[in-house]
């Protein structure tokens, strides 16, 4: 995926794990944010509705292990991711395309490194193809 | 048990109190007879009967029942086995009869080896009754001489019963429970599984003989010869129901590679001559899968006959 | 409840690629339990054969509705207006669900999208074990109230085959023996003589072996 169309990115994290600073959008990549108050209330459909709006690739910010305010909320986060990736395999989309990440609060930086890591992977995927 | 008079050489063997012995004959994957011819001659003379197994191990052979006749006709005496797994009740009863007829007199009743275990894992199991209810629909049809239905049948069939027990399997306080159920429904017979662990094989036999059941049932401890410390150590571990000490692996690996064979038929010699001194023990079912050669010798080695 | 799960998606596009309309209709209550077919299943599904069809260029338009129970004519109804707007259903209710439809329904195309797996209970969150057959005429009353037609896998009713090992089934490491949980439990209510008893050959009579059931009950007939 080359620099002639802008990637879609669709991040849902958890209101404890990030707050977005400024705009993670740039004139590479444009970042929809979606806050949930723990990430373990990220479900299947929402995932692959992201896909089906158009994202090139859904991200989920989680807490660190043992740091969920809900304590499993972020382990049922990476079931369902597990579950949806599957789903998206199945159906020809690339699971690759959906990853969770944990991050801290005070990982602002981080979180730009981490929309750089996966338009990295989007260079190889290329955009999706169901959008 | 119910019959004095005897109902099969095998029956007569117990009935004069000498020590019986039975082989084990698996017949071909195919319609090729000169495989069990094969196996026929290794046994005849050895044994007092031939345990025919039915589509053991749920992988498809010749029919138990043809087999047996064959075995009939090369002048050895064979033991039906049955297996609840492949035949509803209308079947088991038909087939018993066919069996009869042509003058099979032994049966051994089994529930059956799951049929996941097998080269056909797809098919459908029946499981219509199951092996307690087949040794008593057996029973029945020979004492009282009817059919499950009731029916008056012309000429009955009249078999020395059989069935399994297993001393090594879970939970071991019922087994002996079960063992008593087996002897009310109607079994003369017990071939026991595979002996390794000795001592719990005589708990089971002090359990059952404080129950009584020792004096109505012949009991047949089962034994097969190990052939190498591989072969132990797939019973130990792969075969459900099996239960082979590190003790006896341990002095089967302790031997170079070539005389492991000659260590598992000292080990199986030494079982055979602890059963004979246990009491309620009327005989040894030797199970030489693939092996059956080593049945005279076992035979011979142990001094059952000469 | 009845319990089911997804059929792959290969193999639902299959089935309903030759309609341009298709309904997705979920049941909310035994499979929206089991998480195969309830609302969020529904919807879920929906979405991912949306993008299925438009990467194989297909134009399908997808709808999704979920009613209570397609077991039930009066739950049925309320889905009648879409099944009138669609050419097909994709139901992903049980067997039953799905006959029901078609029943109600003569005309449309209804397609499973689950496979009925058992009649169990969720013995854990996200695991869920058989524990039924439905075999007509219940035993459970000698048995300590564990089935073993239905948890034994050779159906044995006199007790465990030499398969039982340290409570596993020699079936597969993941099935517990069935006996030898009738076996514990009788022990601690103290009825364990209730396996001295004979048990004579199970009647099938009463289960799917003597055809398919009817159950009538005439003081609710009018």
């Amino acid at each position: 995926m080359e620099n002639t169309t802008k990637a879609k990115i669709t991040l849902f994290h958890c209101i404890n794990a990030f707050t977005e600073k400024k705009s993670l959008s740039t004139d590479r990549v444009d970042v929809k944010i979606i806050k949930m108050p723990c990430s373990g209330m990220v479900t299947e459909v929402f995932l692959l509705k992201a896909f089906e709006a158009g994202a090139d690739a859904v991200s989920i910010f989680v807490c660190p292990e043992g740091a969920c305010r809900y304590t499993e909320g972020n382990i049922r986060a990476g079931k369902r991711m597990a579950k949806t990736r599957s789903v998206l395999d199945e159906i020809g989309v690339g699971g690759k395309r959906l990853t969770m990440h944990q991050v801290k609060p005070a990982e602002g930086a981080n979180a730009e490194q981490i929309i750089a890591g996966i338009l990295e992977e989007l260079k190889a995927l290329g955009p999706n193809p169901a959008a | 048990m119910t019959t004095t008079q005897a109902i099969s050489n095998l029956h007569e063997k117990f009935l004069k109190g000498e020590f019986a012995v039975t082989g084990e004959c698996g017949p071909p994957r195919g319609a090729d007879l000169s495989v069990m011819k094969t196996k026929g001659d290794m046994l005849r003379g050895w044994v007092d009967a031939v345990n025919v197994t039915d589509n053991q191990t749920a992988i498809v052979r010749m029919s138990s029942i043809a087999a047996s006749k064959h075995l009939l006709d090369m002048g050895l005496e064979p033991v039906m086995q049955m297996v609840c797994r492949d035949r509803n009740r209308i079947a088991i009863q038909s087939d018993i009869l066919g069996a009869y007829s042509m003058g099979i007199r032994n049966i051994l009743c089994l529930s059956g080896d799951h049929q996941s275990f097998g080269s056909q894992p797809d098919a459908l199991n029946v499981f219509d009754i199951d092996s307690m209810n087949l040794i008593r629909t057996v029973r029945d049809m020979r004492d009282s001489g009817k059919d499950m239905s009731g029916f008056d049948l012309k000429e009955s069939p009249k078999m020395f019963i059989g069935a399994a027990a297993n001393p090594f399997a879970d939970p071991f306080e019922y087994r002996v429970l079960r063992l008593g159920k087996k002897i009310d429904a109607g079994v003369d017979f017990i071939q026991t599984q595979c002996i390794y662990n000795m001592p719990r094989f005589k708990e089971w036999m002090r359990l059952a003989g404080e129950e009584g059941l020792t004096e109505k049932v012949y009991i047949m401890g089962g034994v097969t010869p190990i052939k190498t410390v591989g072969m132990a150590k797939y019973m130990k571990n792969k075969v459900a129901g099996m239960d082979v000490p590190d003790e006896i692996i341990n002095r089967v690996a302790g031997v170079a590679k070539e005389k492991q064979a000659d260590e598992g038929m000292k080990i199986c010699l030494e079982t055979i001559e602890e059963l004979k001194t246990i009491k309620g023990v009327s005989g040894v079912h030797i199970m030489a899968i693939e092996w059956e050669e080593k049945v005279k010798d076992i035979v011979q080695g142990a001094g059952l006959r000469k | 409840m009845i319990v089911g799960h997804q059929k792959p998606i290969e193999e639902i596009k299959k089935m309903v690629k030759p309609y341009n309309k298709l309904l997705i209709l979920g049941c909310g209550t035994c499979v929206k339990t089991c998480f195969a077919g309830g609302e969020d299943e529904t919807a879920a599904l929906a979405s991912a054969l949306r993008m299925a069809f438009k990467m194989d260029g297909v134009a399908m338009e997808i709808n999704e509705q979920t009613v209570e129970r397609q077991c039930e004519n009066e739950f049925i109804q309320e889905a009648a207006k879409k099944i009138g707007e669609n050419d097909a259903v994709l139901s992903l209710a049980c067997g039953a669900g799905v006959q029901a439809m078609a029943k109600r329904f003569p005309k449309a195309p209804i397609y499973p999208g689950l496979n009925t797996t058992f009649m169990g209970i969720q013995e854990s969150h996200g695991v869920f074990t058989e524990e039924c057959l439905g075999c007509g005429n219940c035993g459970l009353g000698i048995f300590g109230a564990i089935c073993p037609i239905t948890r034994c896998s050779k159906k044995l009713l006199n007790g465990p085959c030499g398969g039982s090992q340290n409570g596993i089934c020699e079936v597969d490491p993941s099935i517990e023996c069935g006996w030898q949980q009738i076996i514990d439990r009788l022990k601690a209510l103290g009825q364990l003589d209730n396996l001295r008893t004979y048990i004579p050959p199970k009647n099938w009579k009463t289960s799917h072996s003597g055809g398919p059931r009817k159950l009538v009950r005439e003081d609710h007939i009018i």
